[in-house]
């Protein structure tokens, strides 16, 4: 009888034990070593909580920085530019290929890398010793587990949750305005360039994804990925927007590039083009599986329906 | 160099001569070698270097660098180079051609179409193909290869302009169905443009002791084919009458070459220019026998393309420009000065 009665008070402790335990660890502190699964599918082990981090793509300085990591931000790209803080960051030079020599050179403790064009680079970072995770966000949703890895990896999981969660609810908000259009009365989307050739995001593009959920009809969205497109496929599809995602421009060289696109021949009857609806925009906001994705998507809305 | 002292005894004594010019080619390429050892975006003191090339290691970042990223690159460097000086000079003396390349034969074409094919896959099938790039460029090259040496055997003519037609024909299919592959793609138009312009920078041991016996077996093969050439270049004509099978000639060359090179460009793509101008400076050097100027050429190509990149890595670091570029930069002008000295 006593021993039965000590088993279940054994018992009983060890069940509280285990759910203070479950919950700290949920909470805020990360046990390492930490293993974590990367986009490649490599276990990935992190022995202690990083401290310098290098960054092989804008997409991963931009996360680092949202998440208040920039101080142990170690090195970056020459095409990271944003947020401004990150400028005074030593450059690792191309996104492609690495330089490794001077990543080894800063010493990471984590190096965050890109699939996509970076893969074949990969093996040989790993070969060098350098602690490499992978991430390859390719759409939202993605993008916000990303945020979250990230945020695990660095020890901080609940700021990552925190600001996945307040990115989910501005999503939440237009997709909520969005439901009571109906798809008939949403405009047709057309994302051009300034250049003769018209290259296109179509299905499985972020850029796809964004105009669908605030509301907009891409022209493109039955191609895949971005797609060189001919004037005549635009003629016939007749947007009622066009979108042109361009770097920083001033007020002189945005009426440039709108009258230059009014003045394509046969495009004359576009709608878009007739009603003056041409929108250049920051391609940063739309290319990048960054948090600044739901800026983009809210300056979509904005464009669309109001 | 002194002309007559060539003239006087270029075919007597070519063998005291070729003694001299490996020893004094391998000590060059060492020398180069250390000294570009202390070139790159991370600067170390070159006493460092010498301790840590004497005794091992101590700072394992330094060790890192200089054993795991400058010295491979250097030595792959040194083989490239080589690799296609010799087999350009070669080529240059079966297809009686001075335009011609290691590339001409279409064996690189080959080589480019299965690498763009290997990095279109990568994407559909995911992270594992990255590291099985060269198997898809050696396999595109074996494949270009054999059709060459087929259309060749098609024209009826067994003399240079047969070989040379069909090389430029299948150079030119092959390059239409990259061109596709380029426009068809847009995620991956970045990683076959680079490897298209050729890179070293993905140097390792692993990759040098794969090439290393072909391009030292290979380019001694075509070495010992030095008389044969010789004679071919006083002509088609004088060579059969010499005793010499041109057309068999042809054929050995070619194979021989372009499975060096097919080895070569597999792992690093596409470097131009190297192999078309060293045989010349060479020639310019050391003059038309085949036995001095194929050693010469190659020990030419082999520090030509290791300072090719350094002055890659280094002239905007960390920014790396394509070898390729650097290559033709540097090479043109230095041929025209030595062409212009020659004339005078």
């Amino acid at each position: 009888m006593n021993i039965f009665k000590k088993s279940i008070l054994i018992t009983i402790f060890l069940f509280i034990a285990l759910n203070l335990f479950l919950l700290i660890g949920l909470s805020n502190i990360v046990n390492y070593p930490l293993t974590v699964i990367d986009e490649t599918g490599t276990a990935v082990t992190v022995p202690k909580e990083p401290q310098r981090l290098v960054s092989t793509a804008p997409s991963n300085t931009e996360i680092l920085f949202a998440l208040g990591l920039g101080e142990k931000v170690v090195g970056i790209t020459n095409y990271c530019n944003f947020p401004e803080e990150s400028k005074n960051i030593e450059k690792i030079g191309e996104i492609s290929p690495l330089n490794y020599e001077k990543i080894i050179s800063l010493n990471p403790d984590i190096t965050l890398a890109y699939g996509g064009f970076q893969l074949k680079d990969i093996p040989r970072l790993r070969e060098l010793g350098i602690n490499t995770i992978v991430l390859e966000p390719l759409n939202l949703r993605d993008t916000f587990k990303s945020i979250k890895m990230i945020a695990t990896v660095c020890g901080i999981p609940n700021k990552g949750s925190l600001l996945v969660n307040n990115l989910t609810k501005r999503v939440d908000k237009i997709k909520s305005k969005v439901s009571g259009i109906s798809i008939s009365s949403q405009p047709k989307i057309f994302i051009g360039g300034t250049s003769e050739t018209i290259y296109t995001p179509g299905a499985g593009t972020l850029f796809n994804e964004l105009i669908t959920m605030a509301g907009g009809q891409n022209i493109a969205a039955g191609l895949s990925f971005w797609k060189k497109i001919s004037p005549e496929f635009v003629a016939e599809a007749e947007p009622d927007i066009i979108i042109v995602p361009v770097g920083v421009m001033n007020q002189e060289e945005e009426s440039k590039v709108k009258e230059i696109i009014s003045k394509r021949t046969g495009w004359s009857n576009i709608p878009a083009i007739k009603n003056q609806k041409i929108f250049i925009v920051n391609e940063d906001l739309f290319y990048r599986a960054v948090p600044r994705l739901v800026d983009g998507l809210e300056l979509l809305y904005k464009i669309f329906h109001e | 160099m002194n002309k007559t002292l060539i003239k006087n005894t270029g075919y007597v004594n070519w063998r005291k001569k070729l003694i001299l010019i490996l020893i004094i080619g391998s000590l060059t390429i060492l020398g180069v070698g250390i000294i570009c050892l202390n070139f790159g975006v991370v600067s170390i003191n070159p006493k460092d270097i010498i301790s840590l090339l004497l005794n091992g290691t101590q700072d394992k970042t330094k060790s890192l660098i200089i054993w795991q990223l400058r010295a491979p690159r250097i030595v792959l460097g040194a083989l490239t180079g080589a690799a296609l000086s010799t087999v350009g000079g070669a080529f240059q003396g079966i297809l009686r051609n001075p335009l011609a390349d290691p590339y001409i034969l279409g064996v690189s074409a080959g080589a480019a179409l299965g690498a763009c094919i290997g990095i279109a896959l990568q994407y559909v099938t995911g992270y594992i193909l990255a590291s099985y790039l060269p198997v898809f460029a050696f396999i595109g090259a074996m494949l270009s290869l054999y059709l060459v040496y087929k259309s060749s055997k098609i024209s009826y003519s067994a003399n240079s302009t047969g070989l040379l037609l069909a090389g430029v024909a299948i150079t030119f299919l092959f390059s239409a169905l990259i061109t596709v592959l380029l426009a068809l793609s847009r995620r991956e138009l970045h990683s076959m443009v680079f490897w298209l312009m050729g890179d070293l920078s993905t140097a390792n041991w692993k990759k040098i002791s794969i090439i290393t016996l072909p391009v030292i077996i290979g380019s001694s093969m075509l070495f010992f084919s030095s008389l044969d050439l010789n004679a071919l270049s006083l002509g088609e004509e004088e060579a059969l009458h010499l005793g010499i099978n041109t057309g068999k000639l042809r054929i050995r060359i070619f194979l021989i070459g372009s499975i060096i090179i097919a080895t070569v460009v597999s792992f690093t793509g596409l470097i131009g220019f190297v192999g078309l101008i060293i045989p010349h400076i060479a020639r310019l050097l050391v003059g038309p026998d085949h036995r001095i100027m194929l050693p010469i050429a190659a020990f030419l190509g082999g520090v030509f393309l290791i300072l090719c990149d350094v002055l890659a890595r280094i002239l905007m670091a960390p920014t790396e420009i394509p070898i390729g570029a650097i290559t033709a930069i540097v090479g043109a002008p230095l041929f025209i000065y030595l062409l212009r000295r020659k004339n005078k």
